[in-house]
């Protein structure tokens, strides 16, 4: 499995056996019908496969022969121009793109937008006939219309505006290919655009280019290249032209177009090109996934409908009754336009955009950058997070963990902003140690940073000694003047075949003449030149027992996870090594064996210090935090114990095996918690068996997954009906990024790819601030439920007036201006308000929502707001219209059936309950009075139901009347806003509005109270009897 | 795309609607079970019994507040409106003289209009009042002076506009009457204890000549300050409108002919407000067409 495992890991690595294979024909069988309704995306299944790629293993020959090229004369321009008219150019087809005015146009018939249409549509329809019948008040409608068609039209535009923020991903992988290759052909070499390289050609490249596409090595140079755009992992890899690894991603005379080599020179085969290359297929994976709509736009949609059909069953029905009490059919139509705009909450749309862009602003407050609206609510409810390891989990840095000397193992701190050591340095083992961590290292701090933290520090040298060199600088503080006293005399650096590093000091003593050979390297080897063991500040000959117990605590730390270094030295004989003794590297004239071995130390990536605690947050949310990670299997399994994604408790098969002593084959798989599996597995499950581990373990870590892979494991999860969040920052991750419910890219690591793709931006990197960003997720779901229940309320109320003015043929209520002035007026600050509520109980404690369960609106909440709620709201509205008409002459058995004699544009002398007589436009002035009325009544009472709905179980006096500020400037907006249409706007007749005695505005006062009674109520039963009927009834 | 949304068929729609009507494993009937239906269906009688009897009370304490004889505003009433009879759509009064169907409804609207103003029923119900000056009937002190007398209008005031001489109103001869009335308004004084009357006249002036002679009845169109004020239906039980008849002597025949009368009052001005067509003034067209 691991033939090239890195030498410094002992451990054995626990394979791909345990895991049964079931028979495979039987599983094909099985999602036949998944793959069956998916024809269309057979090209992204065949993307989906690992590259299948043998041309590594092939010789120079064989490939000259497969590519019909020749390695030094390259390909004819004739056999390249026809190959490159067959495959097509070197370059990423950017995806088929949606034109943006059809783009633009589905916004324009998206949610209420049809119905609103609809309503328009009849709008000018009863212009027309009013127009020939040459009704006065006909432009009224043409008006109407004209509004309704412009409140669609700018919400589609609002909508459409947000939708098209999203970026090109494509561009970002354009960024990242070399405009230029050197080229061998027709035996010369030139320069050519990338873009016309082929299969077949021989091109070089040298230190600082990018490869220019997919070549297989034939000829190398010292030659590393920067994989990093491809696996993340930004540690230089060397290139030659041996084949080493079966896979061809690992092995070493495979490097891949648009990484960079680094340094040396390289000849290779163009061996594939354009969009089949591994660049190539990520990023037509990544732009190739759907973007699937959000939970909360499928929630959104689910609300849109239930309105939609109340309101065309209404529309319906009402059509029926007028039909049937044979009203004509202009008044008919406009029946209709008035149900229609009642029903739909014309400015809701614009509200929730609004509120989740307030959530998003908070959160980029707290470090989470929301670059898709929507994924603010579906971090709050994911419930499984796919994170990275390496940058979001970890530091990014290498560490030292523990220390081993004295036959004990020591921690060390491994924290962010470490300031000192506090384990026991007392002891003389240490002060040697010490010294040879220090002398045995070239890395060094950039100068002029003196007063930076030591963490912060930059040095120059490779990971691990940085990290020794920040150890030994915490600890001493003035590595740099121990170095300097103690000069180096010579030293052999580390290479890959000695797998030690080695230095020669004169000492700071200034009585002792004799050198220091300071050497650390892999522990096995050092081990091997080792005679003696320096026990607490003594030498001591090493024996079997005490090379034991150094194979146990290096087994122990390797078990870790930890890489570890072995550290030995040797005081060089004054008499034998004289102060002038020309020290010979090449030679070696000076021992290298029976050294003093002094200690062990392992350093790992350690895990941020937040990540604990956010982990543990996101366990008590109900969120699975699922590890995938391109590390090793045991480091990563090393890590997600330390930061708790596998609990203490936990075991895996492995770990149940190891304790019981039994083949992992006889282990039941139910026992085991935690499962660590390997991305070589991986390759080989069915969907089924990855399903059933998915399904049957709540702590998971994937390692040595391909990007491929952890598309495969966040589709996987999805089939769990999880709403699925991934991390990750590079190249590789960007499909995974597109596919997940949503993809959180790193701010600081984050290539610009995964940047793209992602929804989220951690901009400090850390895995902690995913918590905040659920915790606001989750927030603003229940408050958008709150508003939603808030703006539905009123719509009963303005709907009513147009069921009793058909039944019962009283003079209109309230207009259909008037109800656009509520929607998009009154209630637009009130219902942005509530997005600032603050969290009822404590929402991290509870499990995430389920997805086709917890609607944003469900039954409950549309029939209390529209049955309960709304109802009393619609009977306060009318007490007030009823007095308006009585205190005017007209009481309320006079105004029914008077319908048709009120609208009688030619009856200028109706009689009212007292007997006086009233012109037309008298009694259009009282009508417009009555809307007046009517509206301020749904006003006032919109207070009530306002602070009715800043919880929904809580009462409001725990909540607190004057915690959310914003609240009182919702109300405050609401009744300005309503003064000021009364008696600001009160003469413009087009309006609707009249100026209205102040009494009028106290009418419905009583039935504002009532909510507020009847509500607190409701909720005090809710806390009292959880579980009751009352409980499954009335919370919403 | 993985999972892409499974699209049901309609098959499977409809059993799992019919399986929402009624499901026969859980005796659900459009989820909920019967026990579950009456207890939700027993919450909304209480409850919309509660608000019924909340809003039956709260508008039976509305109409307390109400007084049985006068409206509490009146604003809205500053000008009287006024009106025409015949009354017909658009206020458009077209007929043809040889064809009787055409007036004969005009006329049958005039008669019935006219029946309470016969003197005879005047004479039997109304009070002979005192021309020039306001028939005011306090209430003293607290109690009512109830019912109210009314003042007599005889309708062979109204003399060649009476129907009584001519029973067609002249419309047969094509010099018809058109009666135009104000409308009540509780205690309302029109013209400030001065004498009111009503004038007519062609819309435009250039139109004058075409309109030819008019004849008024009462003279001058004069209304007597003794109808008024109103003091509503309840109490004032047998309140006779006071009318004013114009008849049209010399109308140019197939021409429409656009009139407005109008009250000329102290106290009602008819000029500044122009959204209302009928406040004080009434507009209507009249036409003769002569085959």
């Amino acid at each position: 499995l691991f033939q090239k495992r890195a030498d410094i890991y002992s451990v054995e690595i626990h394979g791909s056996k345990d895991l049964e294979k079931v028979d495979k024909g039987d599983e094909k069988e099985n999602y036949k019908d998944l793959k069956g309704n998916r024809k269309k995306s057979k090209k992204q299944d065949d993307l989906r496969k690992e590259l299948d790629l043998d041309d590594h293993k092939l010789s120079n020959e064989e490939l000259e022969e497969k590519y019909s090229t020749s390695i030094t004369k390259g390909l004819t321009s004739a056999k390249a121009a026809e190959i490159l008219a067959r495959d097509g150019p070197n370059a990423l087809t950017p995806p088929k793109s949606t034109p943006e005015i059809i783009k633009f146009l589905k916004q324009m018939v998206g949610g209420f937008s049809l119905l609103l249409w609809a309503g328009a549509l009849l709008c000018w329809i009863a212009f027309g006939i009013q127009f020939a019948q040459g009704v006065p008040s006909a432009r009224d409608n043409l008006y109407l219309g004209i509004v309704l068609a412009l409140v669609v039209i700018l919400t589609g535009i609002f909508a459409y505006y947000q939708e098209a923020k999203s970026t090109n991903i494509m561009a970002s992988f354009s960024k990242m290919i070399p405009q230029q290759a050197l080229v061998l052909r027709n035996a010369e070499k030139k320069e050519i655009s990338a873009e016309e390289l082929v299969v077949g050609d021989i091109v070089e490249v040298k230190g600082g280019d990018r490869i220019p596409a997919d070549i297989r090595i034939i000829f190398s140079q010292g030659c590393k290249v920067d994989n990093s755009s491809l696996t993340g992992e930004s540690e230089p890899q060397s290139r030659s032209c041996e084949f080493t690894h079966d896979n061809p991603l690992e092995t070493k005379n495979v490097a891949f177009y648009s990484t960079t080599c680094l340094e040396g020179t390289a000849t290779g085969i163009v061996i594939n090109t354009g969009d089949n290359t591994i660049i190539g297929r990520i990023a037509s994976l990544a732009s190739g996934v759907g973007n699937e709509k959000t939970p909360i736009a499928l929630e959104i949609e689910h609300f849109v409908h239930i309105v939609a059909g109340v309101a065309i069953s209404i529309v319906v029905l009402f059509f029926v009754i007028a039909v049937s009490m044979h009203y004509a059919v202009l008044d008919s139509i406009i029946f209709l336009i008035g149900i229609i705009v009642a029903n739909v909450p014309e400015g809701l749309l614009a509200t929730v955009t609004v509120s989740l862009s307030l959530t998003a602003k908070r959160m980029s407050k707290k470090n989470c950058l929301v670059k898709n609206l929507e994924a603010v609510e579906t971090l709050g409810s994911t419930s499984i997070i796919c994170s990275d390891k390496t940058g979001t989990l970890t530091q990014n840095r290498m560490t030292v963990a523990h220390l081993w000397f004295d036959n004990q193992i020591f921690s060390a701190d491994t924290s962010e902003d470490q300031e000192c050591q506090t384990f026991d340095q007392s002891s003389g083992t240490w002060s040697a140690l010490s010294k040879i961590v220090t002398l045995c290292n070239r890395a060094e701090f950039r100068p002029g940073q003196e007063d930076t933290p030591i963490m912060k520090r930059i040095v120059v040298g490779d990971a691990s000694e940085t990290a020794l060199l920040k150890f030994s600088e915490v600890i001493l503080n003035d590595v740099m003047g121990v170095r300097t006293r103690n000069k180096k005399v010579t030293e052999i650096p580390f290479n890959s075949t000695n797998k030690f590093q080695l230095s020669i000091h004169e000492t700071d003593d200034p009585n002792d003449k004799r050198f220091l050979l300071v050497m650390k390297g892999a522990p096995e080897r050092i081990l091997e030149r080792c005679s003696t063991i320096m026990i607490n500040g003594k030498e001591e000959p090493l024996d079997k027992e005490r090379a034991e117990a150094f194979q146990t605590a290096y087994m122990e730390m390797g078990g870790l996870g930890e890489r570890v270094l072995g550290f030995c030295h040797l005081y060089l004989p004054e008499d034998e090594f004289p102060d002038t003794y020309p020290f010979d590297t090449d030679s070696m004239n000076f021992p290298t064996s029976n050294l003093c071995f002094v200690g062990l130390l392992s350093m790992i990536d350690p895990p941020r210090s937040t990540v604990p605690d956010a982990v543990s947050k996101c366990r008590s949310a109900g969120i699975k935090v699922i590890m995938v990670t391109g590390d090793h299997p045991i480091t990563a399994k090393a890590i997600a114990k330390s930061v708790g994604i596998i609990s203490a408790t936990s075991e895996t098969v492995e770990d149940i095996a190891k304790r019981l002593n039994i083949p992992v084959e006889q282990v039941n798989k139910r026992d085991a918690k935690a499962a660590v599996v390997n991305g070589m597995e991986l390759k080989d499950m069915t969907l089924e068996q990855l399903d059933d581990i998915l399904a049957n373990h709540s702590e998971i870590v994937f390692a040595r997954t391909s990007p491929q892979q952890k598309l495969i494991i966040v589709e996987g999860c999805q089939r769990q009906d999880a709403v699925v969040a991934v991390t990750g920052d590079g190249v590789n991750d960007s499909p995974a990024l597109k596919k997940a419910d949503i993809g959180i890219a790193m701010g600081i690591a984050g290539s610009d790819a995964a940047k793209n793709a992602a929804d989220m931006i951690l901009l400090d990197d850390n895995f902690a601030s995913i918590v905040t960003g659920v915790e606001e997720g989750r927030l603003i779901f229940d408050n958008l439920k709150k508003t939603i229940a808030y703006t539905l309320t009123k719509n009963i109320a303005e709907l009513c007036p147009f069921l009793i003015y058909i039944i019962a043929s009283i003079p209109l209520p309230i207009g259909t201006i008037t109800i656009l002035f509520i929607d998009l007026g009154t209630d637009i600050i009130p219902s942005v308000a509530l997005a600032y509520e603050k969290a009822e109980r404590d929402i991290m404690n509870r499990k995430p929502r389920h997805k086709k369960k917890d609607r944003l609106v469900n039954e409950q909440l549309a029939v209390y707001s529209y049955l309960q709620i709304g109802l009393l709201q619609s009977l306060g509205a009318f007490l007030a219209y009823f007095t308006v008409y009585a205190e005017q002459g007209f009481l309320p058995y006079t105004l029914l059936n008077i319908r048709t004699r009120w609208e009688d544009h030619s009856n200028n002398d109706l009689e009212d309950s007292y007997g006086q007589e009233w012109t037309m436009y008298q009694r259009t002035y009282l009508q417009w009075n009555g809307y007046t009325a009517f509206f301020v009544s749904i006003t006032i009472q919109q207070v009530a139901d306002l602070i009715i709905r800043k919880t929904r179980r809580n009462s409001i006096f725990q909540q607190g009347l004057f915690r959310n500020k914003v609240i009182w400037v919702g109300i405050f907006s609401q009744i300005a806003i309503a003064l000021i249409l009364c008696y600001g706007l009160g003469s413009v007749a087009a309006l609707n509005f009249t100026p209205l005695r102040f009494q009028y505005w106290f009418v419905a006062m009583p039935y504002a109270i009532l909510i507020w009674v009847y509500d607190e109520f409701r909720k005090l039963f809710i806390r009292q009897y959880p579980g009751s009927w009352w409980d499954k009834n009335m919370y919403y | 795309m993985a999972i892409e949304k499974e699209k049901k068929t309609c098959g499977q729609v409809m059993t799992e609607w019919k399986e929402f009507v009624w499901n026969p494993r859980t005796h659900e009937f459009m989820g909920r079970t019967g026990s579950s239906w009456a207890l939700i269906l027993l919450f909304y009688l209480v409850f919309y019994g509660f608000l019924t009897a909340m809003f039956t009370l709260t508008m039976w304490v509305m109409l307390q507040t109400m007084d049985a004889h006068l409206p509490k505003y009146q604003d809205r009433l500053s000008i009287p409106g006024m009106m025409i009879r015949p009354k017909t759509d658009a206020l458009d009064i077209t007929y043809n003289i040889t064809n009787t169907e055409t007036w004969d409804s005009y006329v049958k609207m005039l008669n019935n209009f006219l029946e309470p103003y016969n003197d005879s029923i005047q004479l039997a119900n109304n009070d002979n009042c005192t021309p020039g000056r306001y028939n005011e009937q306090p209430d003293n002190n607290g109690v009512l002076n109830y019912p109210k007398r009314a003042c007599r209008f005889n309708r062979t005031l109204l003399k060649e506009c009476s129907g009584l001489n001519d029973t067609t109103f002249g419309y047969r001869e094509g010099r018809p009457c058109i009666l135009i009335k104000m409308n009540r308004v509780i205690n309302f004084f029109p013209g400030a204890n001065h004498t009111i009357n009503v004038t007519c006249a062609a819309k435009k002036e250039e139109d004058v000549l075409k309109l030819g002679d008019m004849a008024m009845y009462p003279d001058n169109g004069n209304i007597d300050l003794m109808y008024f004020p109103y003091y509503g239906k309840k109490v004032h039980v047998n309140y006779t409108q006071p009318i004013v008849a114009v008849k049209f002597l010399n109308l140019t025949r197939d021409t429409d002919h656009n009139v407005e009368c109008r009250i000329n009052a102290a106290n009602i001005v008819t000029a500044d407000d122009d959204r209302d067509k009928f406040a004080g003034r009434v507009s209507f067209k009249i036409r003769i067409d002569k085959e």
